[in-house]
């Protein structure tokens, strides 16, 4: 252990706090989701009869959002899901963006450009803006 | 005693598998209208993920490349739900996972670095591509890779410790290379890897096929780390694992908003997995191993040749 970089070191504290509390978050929404603490915006026993057809029809039936239009249902209990969802898909960037200071310090440049393109993809992705077809 | 307990983990988890299909070829369920109760169906889900991450851990495959070709074959979810699904519980498996590999060592953030940048680009754009195609043609194409991974990992070979004489130029430049503590020897392990342009390349292709089907891709990052690039196999292996939650991250956004998460596949599928692998984990010293990896590869095998024929039209 004694041959771990400072920086990795760094980025897997980051990424066990970020992936507890997402894993944590995502089981918590789920209860309040199943046992209807806040209803859901597509009722539970309508589920089956949706969740065979591609997500644009599905979209069209439920009125379900794309982008971050899920944002403004988080008082709904499925769509509060997402929440611990969209931690999972951030703590990655936040770990890559934490890690860029230290390589900075030891003068690894290379490494450091390498972490801040990888933040610019991982936000690219969750911008919304990438989308096509249907 | 213990091989009888690992017999009797195999025969349930098979028994666990046919009773998701006996549900799934159910005349109302091939109509797409279920005749049970919303309910059964995550239960079912937790049930079928949990032996998944029982399994997974024994045959030492991700849980992801399971996932989706069984649930996307036996249950009555959309592919499209079941790819986001499949993304999102290779990601939460590899996260779980990643800290204490990194913080022992036994993964390499400096190697997996490069390989998740070009990953990450290409699971994006694979992640497009596999939202626009119809569900027949994405059936075939699971269909013909499920059986091409089968076959991968059925004749792949693994090497310790394999012989490098230098770093090339670009992994020279990128420093790949370091030393790792192998705590099963005591030793301090160098590492250098070499022929890095083709193993980018190969990256860029696994990741479109991660972010096109929702497939975790253990599979292919461990032998183009090990073999190709000459990298030690257990910092291949813990290395892979923090790529996965690099490039699944970025795939996994353009699922999310496209509208392909749905709650109530993804929770129970993740719960279901890890605590498979917890169990996983403890039966891994008493079950027979290659039992176990005969029985994947056969799933695999099956659940491949059953999306094949769906996207065909053969077996509808």
């Amino acid at each position: 252990m004694g041959n771990v970089p400072e920086e990795q070191k760094l980025y897997a504290r980051w990424l066990g706090r970020g992936a507890r509390a997402g894993l944590w978050l995502l089981s918590a929404c789920f209860v309040v989701y199943v046992f209807e603490l806040f209803e859901p915006h597509v009722p539970l026993h309508a589920l089956p009869s949706v969740w065979s057809q591609p997500v644009a029809d599905y979209r069209a039936l439920t009125g379900a959002p794309a982008g971050w239009g899920w944002l403004a249902l988080l008082g709904k209990g499925d769509y509060l899901n997402l929440l611990g969802i969209a931690v999972l898909g951030l703590v990655t960037a936040v770990c890559y963006a934490r890690i860029v200071p230290a390589l900075l310090e030891r003068g690894e440049r290379l490494q450091a450009a390498m972490a801040i393109a990888q933040v610019l993809v991982l936000l690219a992705a969750a911008s919304g803006l990438l989308v096509v077809g249907h | 005693m213990p091989q009888s307990l690992g017999r009797n983990t195999i025969t349930g988890m098979r028994l666990v598998l046919l009773a998701a299909a006996i549900v799934w070829a159910s005349p109302a369920a091939a109509a797409g209208q279920s005749p049970v109760a919303w309910w059964v169906w995550p239960l079912a889900l937790f049930a079928v993920t949990f032996a998944l991450g029982v399994v997974a851990v024994l045959a030492g495959v991700g849980g992801g490349v399971l996932f989706v070709p069984i649930v996307g074959a036996f249950f009555p979810f959309h592919l499209d739900f079941v790819r986001g699904a499949g993304l999102l519980l290779a990601l939460s498996g590899a996260l779980a996972a990643a800290p204490a590999l990194l913080a022992n060592g036994l993964a390499s953030l400096r190697l997996a670095m490069p390989a998740a940048l070009v990953g990450s680009v290409t699971s994006i754009v694979g992640a497009l591509i596999g939202l626009a195609l119809p569900a027949d043609i994405l059936y075939t194409a699971l269909g013909a890779t499920i059986l091409a991974i089968a076959l991968v990992m059925w004749r792949s070979r693994r090497s310790d410790h394999p012989e490098v004489p230098a770093n090339d130029p670009l992994g020279a430049a990128l420093r790949l290379h370091g030393v790792y503590h192998d705590q099963a020897t005591g030793r301090d392990v160098e590492w250098k890897v070499w022929r890095t342009p083709a193993a980018l390349a190969a990256f860029a292709g696994v990741g479109v096929l991660a972010g096109m089907f929702g497939l975790g891709a253990g599979w292919a990052n461990v032998p183009v780390f090990n073999l190709l690039m000459g990298a030690p196999l257990k910092l291949s292996v813990g290395s892979s694992g923090l790529l996965l939650s690099v490039v699944d991250s970025s795939a996994a956004w353009i699922y999310l908003h496209r509208g392909a998460v749905l709650p109530m596949l993804v929770a129970p599928s993740v719960i279901g997995i890890m605590l498979g692998a917890r169990i996983g984990v403890r039966l891994l010293r008493i079950a027979p191993a290659a039992a176990v990896r005969g029985t994947v590869l056969a799933l695999l095998a099956f659940a491949g040749g059953r999306a094949l024929l769906k996207g065909l039209g053969v077996w509808a």
